[in-house]
């Protein structure tokens, strides 16, 4: 057996002797690498979630949105409506739907009303749209259909409504079709009812639980006339970059430039990305914490150890031993419970893990394996290295004197 | 002529006592061990015996004079050199047995194997097994210290000390924590060793143990008074 294997096996013989000890030393190292394993997998899940939730509501975009910056009290992607003041008008949509790169302009109006059928109230977010709506946001119905540009011209009461809506007010999505539902105080003809999105429940209402309506027949709520965000799809991703600039040039003729921004998609999915990369390594490191504690508690457990094996530390110099091969017995002793914590603190993550999977997909990547069992080792050893020398500064005589 | 496995020439130790008072525990010993003898350093405790043992040992070093080993004087040697020289040269059987609980018989016995530097030109498994057949502790080899009886312990301790083929056997009041019967019995023991060349010093402060070898160095305050 060589040197190494030797030390190593000495050490996990010598934790087999001390089951309960062993365990609870290494507690501490379990529940830091579990903190620091299982936020990096949350953290690396959720940035995954968000990209999904970004693709399904197709690529291509430009968010037109108040203000000269986006994120500030909600960028109206989630449907919220509080912060920036509506700005933009019919005319912009008229002006925008002429840019040769776009596909689809779809104007949002957004207010939170009351949604009612038979005695059942629901709380739902209204859209004032345009028909673009659909085919530029992925959404298809499942029953009945979509409302027409002619819907919007000729100011129909028509309504569109989400999954989840559809069941909480019929029962049944199939039953809401062509019935008159009350949407504050109007009364809207249910013509469709959407696939499911999913979603939601991350800061906003789900688009499962809106209600699309033409953005025309919506001047009955909104009176102003203005919206709060116009999404603009291209046609393709070559002409993002210049159905940008049309789309700045042809507001600034109107709105002041720092009053309005255009962002496209992958831009608020880099700031979302970035602030949640931030946030998790904020995350991560306070767990870390539990690591430096964890390995205060190998250091307080190996100085313990070694204070009761002087006389077996003499009887090893007596019989040949070097101050170094005592000094790695310890070390190896400090490493083997360290990483013995470490192994089981990431086996547990990867337990917890496969239960997080069926909310999101969280997962364990190797660099997080790598990091734990690497830092558990680096932690053995830093907090290993000072009773291990104690334990070789001891002199031979001393030591097996020692009773 | 026999060759000296360790000689100490004017070795002294001295402790500084706080002031100007020193306390000798040796002092200026002279001493030739020879190969093949069977000695005891006998004294009352406090005489020095134990400081002896240790230099001889090669577990301390004296802070006057030579100590000789193969024509060199290994007061120089750092503290690796010495644990190594220590290895090889030496096989300590103590009072208290000092076998390690969690280790069986036999990786007790082959423990000094693990620390060695040299090459072996025996097998060291063969030759455990062989030591505890002729000491009648093989059905033991797989038992823990602390499941065989003391006489036991020490011959499994005797053993571990003969696994490296040393120079020297130091055995340091090896009957102290055994009946006078198994003590006979381990006295026996080192007769038999002795007999075939392996050099053997007893240490002791019971004249009836020291008488069993075949010289006796008595000590007395730190000297050797013959």
């Amino acid at each position: 057996m060589t040197y190494l294997g030797s030390i190593l096996k000495s050490a996990i013989t010598d934790f087999g002797k001390n089951k309960g000890r062993t365990f609870l030393t290494s507690l501490g190292i379990l529940i830091g690498v579990m903190s620091v394993v299982l936020l990096m997998a949350a953290g690396a899940g959720l940035k995954v979630y968000i990209s999904q939730q970004f693709e399904s509501m197709g690529s291509n975009l430009l968010y037109v949105m108040p203000g000269n910056m986006f994120g500030e009290g909600g960028s109206g992607l989630s449907g919220a409506d509080g912060g920036m003041a509506p700005l933009f008008v019919e005319k912009d949509i008229v002006t925008l739907k002429r840019l040769k790169g776009a596909e689809y302009v779809i104007p949002y109006y957004q207010k939170t009303v009351k949604a009612s059928y038979v005695g059942t109230t629901k709380y739902a977010t209204l859209n004032g749209t345009s028909e673009d709506a659909f085919p530029g946001n992925n959404f298809i119905a499942e029953y009945g259909t979509v409302f027409s540009s002619a819907d919007n011209s000729a100011k129909n009461k028509v309504a569109v409504i989400g999954s989840n809506l559809a069941e909480k007010l019929f029962k049944d999505g199939s039953l809401a079709i062509g019935k008159k539902i009350r949407i504050d105080d109007q009364l809207f003809r249910v013509i469709g009812v959407l696939e499911s999105k999913g979603g939601g429940g991350l800061g906003g209402p789900s688009f499962d639980d809106y209600i699309f309506i033409p953005y025309k027949t919506a001047y009955i709520f909104n009176t102003d006339k203005k919206f709060i965000q116009i999404t603009v799809k291209a046609k393709t991703e070559e002409d993002l970059p210049v159905l940008k600039e049309e789309i700045m040039t042809e507001l600034k003729k109107r709105i002041k430039t720092d009053e309005f921004s255009v962002v496209e998609s992958t831009e608020i999915l880099n700031t979302i990305g970035s602030i949640f990369s931030i946030l998790n390594i904020v995350l991560v490191a306070i767990a870390a914490i539990s690591l430096v504690v964890g390995g205060i508690g190998i250091l307080n457990i190996m100085y313990v150890t070694v204070s009761e094996r002087i006389k077996e530390i003499g009887v090893r110099r007596a019989l040949g031993a070097r101050r170094n091969d005592i000094l790695w017995q310890f070390l190896a002793e400090a490493v083997v419970l360290s990483v013995f914590g470490g192994a089981m603190g990431l086996g547990l993550s990867a337990t917890v893990v496969l239960f997080l999977r069926s909310f999101f997909p969280a997962y364990i990547s190797w660099q997080s394996i790598a990091l734990a069992l690497g830092t558990s080792s680096v932690i053995g050893v830093v907090f290993g290295v000072f009773p291990a020398k104690k334990a070789a500064d001891l002199s031979p005589i001393d030591a097996i004197r020692y009773e | 002529m026999l060759s000296t496995v360790i000689s100490l020439k004017d070795v002294s130790k001295k402790y500084i006592m706080g002031g100007d008072t020193v306390f000798y525990a040796l002092k200026n010993v002279n001493l030739e061990i020879k190969e093949g003898e069977y000695a005891a350093i006998v004294g009352p405790s406090g005489s020095g015996k134990s400081t002896l043992m240790h230099i001889i040992g090669l577990l301390d070093k004296p802070t006057d004079g030579k100590v000789i080993i193969g024509n060199k004087d290994i007061s120089s040697l750092d503290d690796d050199a010495t644990s190594t020289l220590r290895s090889e040269f030496v096989g300590f059987v103590f009072q208290q047995f000092n076998l390690l609980n969690k280790l069986t018989i036999k990786e007790n016995i082959l423990l000094p194997i693990g620390y060695a530097r040299k090459k072996f030109d025996y097998n060291p498994e063969e030759r455990a097994e062989y030591l505890m057949e002729r000491f009648g502790i093989l059905d033991k080899k797989d038992s823990f210290p602390n499941k065989i009886s003391g006489g036991q312990q020490q011959r499994v301790a005797i053993a571990r000390s003969l696994i490296m083929k040393p120079k020297l056997i130091l055995a340091d009041e090896p009957t102290g924590n055994l009946d006078t019967k198994t003590g006979n019995e381990i006295m026996e023991l080192f007769g038999e060793l002795n007999k075939e060349g392996i050099t053997i010093l007893v240490v002791t402060h019971e004249p009836d143990i020291a008488e069993r070898t075949r010289r006796q160095i008595k000590i007395k305050d730190g000297e050797v008074v013959k």
